[in-house]
């Protein structure tokens, strides 16, 4: 009975060893996220020449999806991209989601559209929920038309939109013209507009002390402000765009075949149009910026994916302040679950949730030096599932520090030596095992930005994961680990349950031979000290903490009935010693 | 399968322990070929003391219920203080540690349940391994460390608790209310005393000792010190306790009196020691109660020497498969306990019977917790997962008080929508605010405001929303003055988060779960078929597993599964009963895979104090809180609404003694979804996602599922 057990264990230790060098495949390693988009196509900034046209979307199942997307008119490298330093940035002349339009609160604003859809698509056009726009309907030859909501381009044809960032915050924008198809077809994306002033608070206390670190890392800032408002309650350090919509191929299949069997009929005139039926809906595909699980994890303007350049793989340092920007694109709602923390809603649309008591809440880190910014409290709901609703963009903070873990995530012991930090406190004089925490005000590791636990949480420093090795549990905890023979391991599992390339390293060396937690232990007491199954999606030099950031209406994290696929993307949080390099 | 497992797991136990020798002698090789994978194994923990909850009591084995014991809730007098000790972390000052150690133990495998129409619908699932009495009564199954380490005093029968209960066949809902008798017990299934060292003794001696024997490295001998020879070394250390056992051998010798006892080993010979008998050996020495007693030597059994019998996560895998396999709750075993606990959860995966083909691991993710770990997220993509026939324990610090839950991450649209789903809370600080306390000012001391001289903020607990954008147990901006007093039930009042201002007050407590399931999916998963999610439709639509009426149906609801037992397949019936003037807070959860859920309170109103585990408050102190008769919840999601029965949900266009007429005790009232396709189950038009609500003279036997209205 049991040879037949270890065969069917191997086979299925191969099967799963298979299936994690299959998606290797798609997964590129080093691929990060930011909130890459343009400030200008083909002209001043704040201008930008788009245009309407179709390619295909490719999916993680080897479909490429005929679809729809604004693209930049103009050559691919006639824009401007911001963050600098992107690898790669590009503007195709389609895309999905649209790009990403970021300009600066005040800012006028001209998007001059052309029509390029085939002609049996007919009309099509831009809508900006939430500013107030002006158009020119015919300005070109041919000419506009005035469509029920807005202005629309006829084929061929090129009209513009204008008017005033007047406000900072995440936007959608998406197509005015047969909502129910041409947003289907992929005719939407973001704009992001960035506050005019900064408050003094975001360049300062922790924020400031993030920037030294990164500095002494070499890390480089990617962030588009330092506030994502005029508001000292929404500085951040880091941020992601997500714009969530979900894929009925069959509309696509139809769009494709009646455009083909359409091709050269003469705009506006009788059955130059498309009938494709959009009910009733059985979306296979679903999407966070138009792309599937794991292609989602692929950097920025990979390659492979012409047509979708926005990636989703969100990482972050202990305590970085991250900046959700978060659109619903499609017509249904999904329950965005961020394993790990809650996230404070800012904003919906564009519009701070405010407390309606004026007493002034007083921003601030409370760290020697940062003066308090007074300002209207905050009153967005705190949530662990952020719903992402059609045409709703929402603006969220989110961090991760472990505060409350009761156990050291950095592996830290106690010095042999009784001196925090001195390397000769450790059996195999590793400086980093038994560096010191000196709490702040709010109890974290803030005086020292160079170190690698820059932002650790004191109050459990030193404090071991298990005291008592496998077997011997009669006292002790927090917990005990069973045999690593017992339990499979993760493509993201770092390899123990600790932080950090050098905390992973030093659990796993012969460190493991003598339990570091005190003499009352046996030797080779458990050290957890399997490797990960995958090292390229977390190597070793990474070995982060990884969290699900994805549907909970579960159906959802699948690609074509197969899981795992769509609405889902890891979230890593890395420790220090680790450069997130988010030029991909 | 199983048996040989367990043989073979026993045998591997013994190697390691040296329990059986001539056993390991005889199957050396397989003790060698099978070591790698020994841990293939069951195992459970419960500290009953850890680091930050030291056991500071002074006779918790006698008295296990008293202070500094963690089998019990202290009362909130400020926050924890801690010292760095010279372990160089910080444990807390000595009296001043809040909160417990709780426990439990599940099992992760399949199960069938009993839908509302008849249909048995085969599940993935999660059964109680621990708290089985609890569970059966509609409670969690969470147990304080002197409950849970209590191991089961017969022998456990498949499908307990339901086969000792007598529980009836095809009933559906199935036996009645609680208490449930015979069977009382909550302890840790499998939960076993096991003796890691034992030995032979070839001889043994009082006082010094003569040649040619030798006791190297020993102190030489006082009238009273024991000295005793063994094949093999015994393996305790010095100062570590013995126990001795008498030992008849062939010839009938018995071993001397004054011998057999427990004894603090007080030396162990350094390497060989010559025997009285003239052979090379180990030896050992303890100091007995009287001198003079009698030597026993030559004849190679003199007595028996062992480490105690004690309880160190090892347990008998027999009840295990007894009890966990085909045991599946839908919802999993309730959870709860309170802020400051540490929480130890034991997962214990007993393989699905119906699917051998399936190797399935499972987890547990705590969904909602605040500062998460990786490690125990559950999430088997970026953690562990745990395989069939072994344990996990997931460790947590309480988060902060809320209504969270907690289901299997692996594949989650299988998992989720095959059942393994369940339910957990956790309990706020301000419950355990002394009789008379001041909210306002005892949640000031969670804030580090106002302080009890000479003590420090305790900076996990502190909520300071102009530095920590994510807290929401701010200060409330009205001081209301309200106390800590006693509920309508006559109970400590309890309330739903630390609100300092008495508003999220609570006289009874039901959690409830919105869950659907697809019968095409659960069949196609009973059949060796694969699933496919596209087009996954709900067509039962659960509160706690079940639909209307057996929503409202007292007790636990059983099943026969194909293991021809019954077993209690869903424990929590959805029953609200209020006392008149009452408030009922609902903990609503929505774990459906495919869609949003809405609920609507017909009558009684719904004061929505909670979301997502967070009071409804401004970062200015505010109370966002709001009346309303419906809320709709996406899958993963949960709120607090208390069904308000008093005069505050009424007495703003009514007046005052408006409860009284609106809701008078005897009425009933519905919570039912208006999306009214889901008030049917499957091809009856008729059930849903509905239950209804009792307004009660009075409310006895408790404050949640399984309590009397009167």
């Amino acid at each position: 009975m049991r040879p037949k057990n270890m065969k069917n264990l191997t086979v299925k230790t191969q099967l799963l060893l298979a299936l994690v060098l299959a998606a290797t495949l798609f997964l590129t390693p080093a691929a990060f996220a930011a909130t890459p988009g343009i400030t200008s196509a083909g002209g001043a900034a704040g201008t930008f020449n788009l245009t309407a046209q179709d390619a295909y979307l490719n999916q993680p199942d080897g479909e490429a999806v005929y679809s729809w997307g604004y693209g930049c008119a103009t050559s691919a490298t006639a824009a401007t991209f911001l963050p600098a330093g992107m690898t790669g940035a590009s503007c195709n002349t389609m895309q999905v989601p649209g790009p990403t339009l970021i300009v600066t609160e005040g800012q006028a604003i001209t998007i001059n559209l052309t029509n390029n859809l085939p002609t049996a698509a007919g009309n099509t056009s831009i809508l900006f929920p939430g500013f107030n726009v002006s158009t020119s309907c015919t300005g070109s030859t041919p000419a506009g038309q005035q469509g029920l909501l807005t202005c629309e381009a006829t084929p061929g044809a090129t009209v513009t939109y204008t008017f005033t960032a007047s406000a900072p915050g995440t936007h959608p924008y998406y197509s005015g013209t047969q909502g129910d198809l041409q947003i289907e077809m992929g005719l939407y994306g973001a704009v992001v507009v960035l506050p005019a002033n900064v408050p003094a608070n975001c360049n300062a206390g922790y924020h400031a002390l993030n920037v030294t670190a990164q500095a002494a890392w070499g890390e480089h800032d990617f962030r588009l402000s330092a506030a994502a408002y005029d508001h000292p309650s929404s500085c951040y350090d880091r941020e992601y765009l997500f714009q969530w919509a979900e894929m009925d191929s069959r509309i696509h299949r139809q769009a494709q075949a009646q455009v083909a069997a359409k091709a050269g009929c003469t705009a506006g005139t009788m059955g130059c149009s498309l009938e494709v039926q959009t009910e009733p809906y059985h979306p296979a595909y679903f999407l966070i910026n138009g792309r599937s699980m794991p292609d989602l994890m692929d950097p920025n303007y990979a390659s492979e994916y012409p047509h979708q350049p926005y990636n989703g793989n969100p990482h972050m340092h202990p305590g970085d302040l991250t900046l959700i920007r978060t659109i619903g694109q499609g017509r249904w709602e999904h329950p965005f679950h961020e394993h790990a923390n809650h996230v404070r809603i800012l904003a919906r649309d564009g519009n701070l949730v405010l407390s309606s008591n004026t007493t002034p809440v007083s921003y601030t880190s409370g760290l020697t030096g940062d003066t308090a910014v007074p300002a209207q409290g905050l009153a967005g709901l705190l949530m662990f599932n952020t719903d992402t609703t059609p045409g709703e963009a929402f603006d969220g903070i989110f961090y991760y520090t472990g505060r409350g873990l009761n156990w050291d995530a950095f592996g830290h012991h106690p010095s042999t030596t009784g001196i925090p930090g001195d390397p000769n406190g450790d059996p195999y004089k590793d400086p980093l095992a038994t560096l010191s925490c000196t709490p702040d005000v709010n109890g974290y590791n803030s005086g020292v930005p160079a170190a690698v636990n820059f932002m650790e949480w004191c109050q459990d420093h030193n404090k071991p994961v298990q005291v008592a090795p496998f077997g011997d549990v009669a006292g002790g905890g927090p917990a005990t680990f069973p045999d690593p023979n017992v339990f499979t391991n993760g493509q993201w599992y770092s390899g123990t349950p600790y932080f950090g390339p050098d905390a992973n390293l030093r659990a796993g060396t012969p460190a493991c031979a003598g339990n570091p937690y005190g003499t009352a232990n046996p030797p080779n007491a458990n050290c957890t000290n399997l490797q990960p199954s995958n090292v390229q999606a977390n190597p070793a030099n990474e070995r982060g903490w990884a969290f699900m950031w994805h549907s909970h209406n579960e159906r959802e994290i699948t690609t074509n009935n197969v899981f795992p696929g769509g609405m889902l993307m890891m979230m890593l949080v890395d420790s220090r010693e680790f450069v997130i390099d988010e030029s991909q | 399968m199983r048996k040989p497992n367990s043989v073979w797991l026993e045998i591997v136990l013994s190697c390691r322990y040296g329990k059986v020798a001539p056993v390991c002698l005889l199957v050396g090789l397989i003790c060698i070929g099978a070591l790698p994978a020994a841990a293939q194994s069951f195992r459970v923990q419960c500290p009953p003391m850890t680091i930050t909850h030291p056991m500071t009591g002074s006779n918790c084995s006698g008295n296990p219920t008293a202070d500094g014991c963690n089998n019990t809730e202290p009362a909130y007098k400020g926050p924890t203080q801690f010292a760095t000790g010279p372990s160089q972390y910080v444990v807390p000052t000595a009296g001043t540690a809040n909160g417990a150690i709780k426990c439990q133990q599940i099992s992760g495998g399949d199960g069938y349940m009993t839908e509302a129409d008849g249909t048995q619908t085969f599940m993935f699932s999660f059964g109680p391994l621990s708290g089985l009495a609890d569970v059966a009564a509609g409670h969690p199954s969470t147990q304080f460390p002197y409950i849970f380490n209590t191991p089961y005093p017969g022998t456990l029968t498949r499908g307990d608790p339901a086969t000792t209960d007598g529980a009836a066949s095809g009933a559906s809902p199935g036996a009645g209310l609680p208490p449930l008798s015979p069977f009382t017990w909550n302890g840790a299934v499998g939960l076993a005393r096991e003796i890691t060292s034992i030995e032979t003794v070839s001889n043994i001696v009082e006082g010094p000792v003569a040649a040619p024997a030798t006791v190297p490295g020993c102190p030489t001998a006082s009238a009273t010190t024991v000295t005793a020879w063994t094949d093999s070394p015994l393996g305790i250390p010095v100062g570590s306790p013995v126990v001795i056992s008498s030992a008849t051998n062939e010839e009938g010798t018995t071993t001397p009196a004054g011998y057999a006892g427990p004894w603090t080993i007080s030396c162990v010979a350094t390497g060989t020691a010559m025997s009285p008998d003239g052979f090379n050996e180990y030896a050992f020495q303890y100091v007995a109660a009287t001198p003079g007693l009698a030597s026993d030597t030559g004849n190679d059994l003199a007595a028996v020497a062992a480490s105690p019998n004690a309880f160190d996560g090892h347990v008998d895998p027999r009840p295990i498969m007894d009890i966990g396999v085909m045991n599946g709750n839908i919802p999993a075993p309730l959870a709860a306990f309170d802020e400051d606990d540490e929480f130890f959860l034991t997962l214990t995966n007993v393989g699905m019977i119906m699917r051998p083909d399936l190797f399935e691991q499972h987890t547990v993710h705590f969904h909602g917790y605040p500062n998460a770990s990786s490690f125990y997220d559950g999430v088997p993509d970026a953690s562990i997962a745990i395989n069939i026939g072994a344990s996990f324990t997931y460790y947590y610090l309480a988060p902060d008080a809320g209504t969270y839950f907690w289901h299997c991450h692996i594949t989650p649209p299988e998992h989720l929508q095959m059942g393994m789903v369940g339910q957990l809370h956790v309990r706020p600080r301000q419950d355990r605010v002394p009789q008379g306390g001041s909210l306002y000012t005892y949640l000031g001391y969670q804030n580090g405001i106002g302080l009890p001289s000479g003590t420090v903020a305790d900076l996990r607990t502190e909520c300071n929303p102009g530095r920590d954008i994510l807290c929401s147990a701010t200060m409330p901006a009205i001081n209301t003055g309200a106390t800590e007093g006693m509920d309508l039930l006559g109970n400590t009042q309890r309330y739903t988060y630390n609100d300092g201002d008495g508003s999220t007050a609570y006289d009874v407590e039901y959690p409830i779960q919105m869950h659907g399931f697809d019968p095409n999916f659960h069949f196609v998963g009973m059949t060796f078929n694969p699933e496919l999610f596209v087009d996954m439709k709900d067509k039962y639509f659960l509160l706690n597993g079940r639909s209307y009426p057996d929503t409202v149906a007292a007790g636990p609801q059983a099943t026969v599964t194909s293991d021809g037992q019954l077993h209690y397949s869903q424990p929590l019936p959805a029953i609200i009963n209020i006392p008149v003037g009452g408030k009922a807070l609902l903990r609503l959860v929505n774990l459906s895979v495919t869609e949003y859920h809405t609920l609507q309170s017909v009558g009684v109103p719904m004061k929505e104090v909670g979301f997502m585990a967070k009071l409804l408050r401004d970062q200015v102190g505010n109370n966002t809180e709001f009346y309303t008769n419906s809320i709709t919840l996406g899958g993963g999601e949960s709120l607090d609404v208390i069904l308000d029965a008093s005069d505050a949900g009424c007495s703003g266009f009514m007046g005052t003694g408006c409860a009284n007429k609106l809701y008078p005790a005897g009425s009933t009232f519905y919570v039912y979804t208006p999306q009214l396709d889901h008030l049917s189950n499957d091809a009856e038009n008729f059930g849903g996602m509905m239950t209804e609500v009792h307004i009660c003279n009075s409310v006895s036997g408790g404050n949640t599922f399984g309590n009397t209205c009167n």
